[in-house]
């Protein structure tokens, strides 16, 4: 795995400070999903210390040195921005006391707070007769956000951390969220990048987030892991950003069939299992040489031509969806696209994709059809223009020179983004992809 | 043995003569077979329910008026449409007076749909609003102020109509007893109360239910007590007959009480191992209907075959009635949620008046 | 109330497209007005009660009311709660409008085996409408001592089939009774004796009905709802008037339904929650409100949901043992100040 999302700091006195690690150019935050190292563990460098789940993919994060694991400085299922501090690794014995008591007290004074008089409450009123544990002016709140205050910060993707609290105990309040966005809404936007997810916050207005609801009987819920999150707000995204339209050929696999027979025993001896999806990546990469306008991206109000071919494969995982690319598939043989697509694949089912393996696609095949469906409209992988789809090859019957054969056949698909390119493009497009399939001339 | 009243248990208080059985308002032949009719319905309907709830068809329990018949028939017998019913839990006959049919009344034991409550309540706690009738609720004897209320409405408007309630000798000793005889007594309302004394309330018997007589209570709520056989359904007829008149014509509320003796337990699930042996077979002698037949054929010229063959029309056609409740579904879970509060308020409709003074009110009327 | 008078110093209600005149009306002349105009339009009103005939009632409601429409109509009862809310139900059941008077709140429980059983599950049973108002002169701040000062409101919102309302202003007194007499269910119309005649505000003449089932927004702020009814309100409104903050005061006026809608969207804009009443803390009108809130608006939440009640004792006699149970204005800004500065 790639150590160089994990920044490391020496900080004073041997310590190390392990922070949120980068993970891929457009990766602003991360989720803690798991500790595998309590306060107190030894650690050695390169052990797995966490695992971080962002909204492209999960992580184990090694530990930069070697040491005692000192403190835990954010918790499982809390989402911190990069560069936050997420633990402290004492790598020396002479040092260690200070500094954390230190950062907690520099916490503790974070706030205003509100004075630890606050009258108790009284036979009546809003607390009981016995003194409250809960007395909001006696304790350090800076690190206890209230409902209201997560959900905004998820929405707006505010750093809490980042936010000087007003309320008491310094606890971060609606309005200090608020003046945080208000404040960010006032600076520059970001400016989208063409090269990968262009996620930013939702801005505010939405429909607002539904309400809580407590299961009713004969349902069950979960909250969504942080991929179905993802997915899902990547997929609402896309639907909202392009003007999606489908387009279908239908291609005669009789050809593809024959010359697969041909490959087949030679391929598998060197190790490949030769599909039908390769020679469909592998047309489509030709058919995207003619068509450049396929291979693109829409950035505001200008088109981004990809000189290379960067081809996502939608990979299914039983819990979601991953989309590995095979970077500058133009170059690849059938041969090397078919073992190109087993490789990205198993990577990514056995989780072993890295998150560059995830960046930077130009356009993506999916294929629904290993699982024996038969049309489809699949949504476009932003900001991508078009995602081609492989349906299942069925035999069917077809009118061939006025007779009726049966052939090995199948729909493919097209999505394509109706602000980049028409009806006509992209049917001739898919054109040329079912006449290099149905010549079988593929290699 | 247990102590019993005696005196209360042989011998009716004080039964009016009946020399102001009003020549005027007689009862025909028709209605005498009718009587009979209802008595029988009431007692073959309960027999099939309580099989019914021994072959497990009737969820809770079970409760009937076995040995009562005479008194819900003979008093619901006197009234007319526009009159105004609240009837308790050994008052089925009652209901069958008023127009509802066995089938209803056994589907709503067995919490059908088409039970008069849809399901909603169980056993005889229900009424049918459409005939005129107010259903009773468990709290006894609630219904009392409800039946004098509602006689406070007629009297309000100056019509001449009647409330209806029953209640048994248990409910004399609730408080809510005394607030409905006081009011009904100060404001000289319409209503007729009918005590039904079976000698237990439960298993409490009268001596430790009251030291008076409920009767003679009545008169210190300046009104007429009386006290009538209540197990013959035309002495009960007529007592009622009489209160209803009386308060129609704004005399004010009676309080009749019918001696009677409930012949079998509180509900299914009670042996009445406290009836005494000899009182219970004393009061299977004076069984109301056995009586109503006899007389039937004894004083007013019945035959003994027209006697049988109402009784098997009648269990011929309760036998019906119990097929078509069987085939009554069980109410949609859903509406369980329905009905908490009313959209509008509507008045409750006229029940059945069987008696031929109302019938031949009612055939008048309509040639005019 | 020991305290100087409870004002109302908001703007009258809203009211509907062609607003009538207004006069100023106490409290208590506007539940009377609406009595007396509702008997006045509609023969079929009639008020039952102890002592409300000759005499005009304990606290003077149908003063006037045994001359102007007589004793047929104005029924001075014998003294039997549950004669009253009974025979009212068959009365109801049979077309009158029966408004019964409780002489005071309290004593509801000698009757409530009419209400809740009878009165309550008829419609549910048997289809059978039951159109009466009981009006229970309720809540404490005078001495008046455990049997004399309840505020009984959370006893009937267990037993379904019954609505129940607790204005604050004179104007809402009047139209909800207005509203309550015109519904075909009965209603508990919760009427506070501190608000009596402490309370005055501008009232519409003639026709005024308030809906059953909407709260008010009886002042607008973004940084804490104040959920109240009854004499509550008041204690609300004087606090936000001298903390000068953002306090939101919603005023339930109706308890059930109770206007859930309101209540969220309050929350929803403000984050921050007070319910206030002077009913006892356990099981109270708080606790469910407390619970929707938590079980509909949990993260709009910016701070834990408090509640400002009586303590679950009796309400004692003597001053300062009944000023040490009830809420008072301290209570409420105290209460008002932890949750702005949370």
């Amino acid at each position: 795995m790639s150590s160089s999302g994990t920044s490391a700091a020496l900080a004073a006195g041997g310590r190390v400070e392990v922070t949120m690690p980068q993970m891929g150019i457009s990766v602003s935050e991360g989720t803690i999903v798991e500790w595998r190292k309590q306060p107190g563990d030894e650690v050695v460098a390169d052990e797995v210390l966490c695992e971080v789940s962002t909204d492209k993919i999960d992580v184990e994060i090694p530990c930069p040195a070697s040491g005692v694991l000192e403190s835990v400085l954010v918790g499982e299922g809390e989402t911190v921005a990069v560069g936050t501090p997420i633990a402290l690794v004492l790598t020396g014995e002479s040092n260690g006391e200070g500094a954390g008591t230190a950062g907690a007290r520099e916490r503790a004074a974070a706030g205003p707070g509100a004075g630890g008089s606050s009258a108790a409450p009284g036979p009546k009123g809003t607390g009981d007769r016995r003194p409250t544990t809960d007395d909001p002016g006696e304790l350090d709140r800076s690190r206890f956000y209230s409902p209201v205050v997560q959900r905004m910060a998820a929405e707006h993707g505010i750093d809490l951390e980042s936010i000087a609290g007003t309320g008491v105990g310094g606890r971060v309040r609606k309005k200090d969220v608020e003046a945080a966005i208000a404040a960010r809404s006032a600076a520059p936007a970001h400016k989208t990048l063409h090269t990968e997810s262009p996620y930013r916050p939702e801005p505010e207005a939405q429909a607002p987030a539904p309400s809580a609801r407590p299961a009713l009987a004969g349902e069950r819920r979960e909250v969504m892991t942080p991929m179905r999150k993802a997915i899902a707000e990547h997929m609402v995204r896309s639907r909202r950003t392009a003007a999606h339209v489908t387009t279908v050929v239908e291609v005669d696999f009789s050809a593809v069939r024959r010359r697969r027979a041909e490959l087949r025993a030679d391929l598998e001896r060197r190790g490949v299992k030769l599909t039908y999806l390769a020679f469909v990546a592998r047309a489509a990469v030709a058919a995207l040489q003619e068509f450049p306008v396929l291979n693109a991206s829409v950035d505001g109000e200008e088109l981004v031509y990809h000189d290379s071919v960067n081809l996502g494969i939608a990979v299914a995982l039983d819990d979601g969806l991953v989309v590995p690319v095979i970077p500058r598939a133009e170059r690849l043989s059938l041969e090397g696209m078919a073992a190109a697509i087993a490789e990205v694949a198993e990577k990514a089912r056995t989780g072993r994709l890295v998150p560059d393996d995830v960046q930077g696609g130009t356009f993506t095949i999916t294929n629904p059809g290993q699982f024996g469906a038969i049309i489809a409209t699949p949504i476009i992988n932003q900001p991508q223009v078009a995602i081609l789809d492989l349906e299942a090859v069925v035999k069917r019957p077809v009118v061939v020179d006025d007779a009726i054969a049966i052939r090995p056949m199948a729909y493919l698909p097209l999505s394509f983004d109706h602000r980049a390119l028409d009806g006509a493009t992209a049917a001739r497009f898919l054109s040329r992809i079912k006449a290099i399939l149905e010549s079988g001339d593929v290699s | 043995m247990k102590p019993t009243n005696g005196a209360l248990a042989t011998e009716p208080a004080r039964v009016r003569a009946d020399k102001d059985a009003d020549a005027g308002l007689p009862l025909t032949r028709d209605d005498r077979a009718n009587l009979l009719r209802y008595m029988a319905m009431m007692r073959f309907a309960e027999e099939r329910g309580l099989t019914l709830y021994r072959q497990g068809k009737v969820p809770g329990s079970f409760y009937d008026g076995r040995g009562q018949e005479a008194i819900p028939v003979g008093s619901a017998y006197a009234l007319g449409p526009r009159d105004r019913m609240c009837i308790l839990h050994r008052d089925l006959g009652a209901h069958f007076v008023r127009g509802v049919t066995p089938d209803r009344y056994l589907a709503n034991y067995m919490g059908r749909a088409g039970g008069v409550t849809g399901g909603k309540d169980g056993n005889m706690h229900f009424g049918d609003r459409r005939l005129g009738c107010v259903g009773m609720v468990s709290m006894l004897p609630d219904m009392a102020l409800v039946a004098t209320g509602m006689a406070l409405a007629f009297k309000h408007r100056g019509e001449p109509r009647v409330a209806l309630t029953y209640f048994g000798e248990g409910s004399t000793a609730n408080g809510q007893w005394h607030e409905a005889m006081n009011f009904a007594g100060v404001h000289r309302l319409p209503v007729v109360f009918i005590l039904e004394n079976n000698r237990f309330a439960y298993s409490t018997p009268n001596e430790l239910e009251f030291a008076v007589d409920p009767v003679e209570r009545a008169r210190t709520y300046g009104f007429p007590g009386v006290a009538v056989d209540g197990n013959d359904v035309e002495a009960v007829f007529e007592r009622t007959r009489d209160a209803v008149e009386r308060a129609r014509a704004g005399g004010g509320p009676t309080l009749i009480e019918c001696h009677t003796m409930r012949m079998h337990g509180h509900g299914a699930h009670d042996d009445m191992s406290y009836v005494p042996p000899e009182m219970f077979e004393e009061w299977k002698g004076r069984d109301p209907i056995e009586r109503y037949q006899a007389r039937l054929v004894d004083d007013f010229g019945f035959e003994r075959a027209e006697v049988d063959a109402i009784l098997d029309e009648v269990r011929a056609y309760v036998a019906e009635c119990a097929e078509r409740a069987l085939a009554s579904p069980m109410p949609a879970p859903e509406t369980a949620f329905e009905g908490v509060f009313a959209e509008e308020w509507e008045p409750l409709g006229d029940g059945h008046a069987p008696w031929s003074r109302w019938q031949a009110a009612a055939a008048a009327k309509e040639a005019a | 109330m020991a305290e100087a008078q409870l004002t109302s110093d908001e703007p009258a209600p809203a009211v509907e497209a062609q607003a009538p005149a207004t006069r100023e009306l106490t409290y208590l002349e506007a539940i009377s007005e609406a009595l007396r105009e509702e008997m006045r339009r509609d023969e079929t009103v009639i008020c039952m009660g102890e002592d409300i005939g000759a005499f005009g009632g304990a606290f003077k409601v149908t003063d006037g009311f045994y001359e102007e429409f007589g004793a047929a109509r104005v029924i001075d009862t014998p003294l039997a709660e549950n004669a009253i809310i009974g025979t009212a139900v068959g009365a109801a059941i049979e077309g009158l409008r029966p408004v019964c008077e409780m002489q005071f709140a309290d004593f509801i429980s000698c009757g409530f085996d009419q209400l809740v059983n009878v009165a309550a599950k008829l419609h549910y049973r048997q289809g059978i409408a039951v159109p009466i108002v009981v009006r229970l002169p309720s809540g404490g701040g005078f001495s008046g001592g455990p049997f004399h000062s309840q505020n009984p409101e959370a006893w009937f919102l267990q037993a379904p089939g019954l609505k129940v309302v607790a204005p604050a202003t004179a104007a809402d007194a009047k139209g909800l009774l207005i509203s309550a007499i015109r519904d075909p269910n009965p209603v508990c119309f919760l009427e506070h004796k501190g608000l009596y005649r402490t309370v005055r505000d501008e009232v519409p003449a003639g026709e005024h009905a308030v809906p059953l089932g909407k709260a008010r927004v009886a002042r607008e702020g973004s940084e804490l709802t104040v959920i109240a009814y009854g004499s509550s309100v008041h204690l609300a409104l004087r606090a936000a008037e001298e903390l000068g903050e953002g306090i939101e005061v919603i005023d339930l006026r109706s308890l059930c339904p109770m206007d859930t809608e309101a209540i969220l969207a309050s929350v929803r804009k403000t984050s921050k929650v007070l319910v206030a009443h002077e009913a006892t803390r356990s099981c109270g009108v708080g606790a469910e409100v407390s619970a929707l809130i938590a079980e509909h608006a949990f993260e709009y939440l910016d701070a834990p949901v408090r509640r400002l009640t009586a303590p679950d004792v009796p309400i004692p006699f003597s001053p300062p043992l009944e000023q040490a149970v009830l809420p008072q204005l301290d209570d409420m800004k105290e209460a008002c100040d932890e949750l702005l500065r949370y």
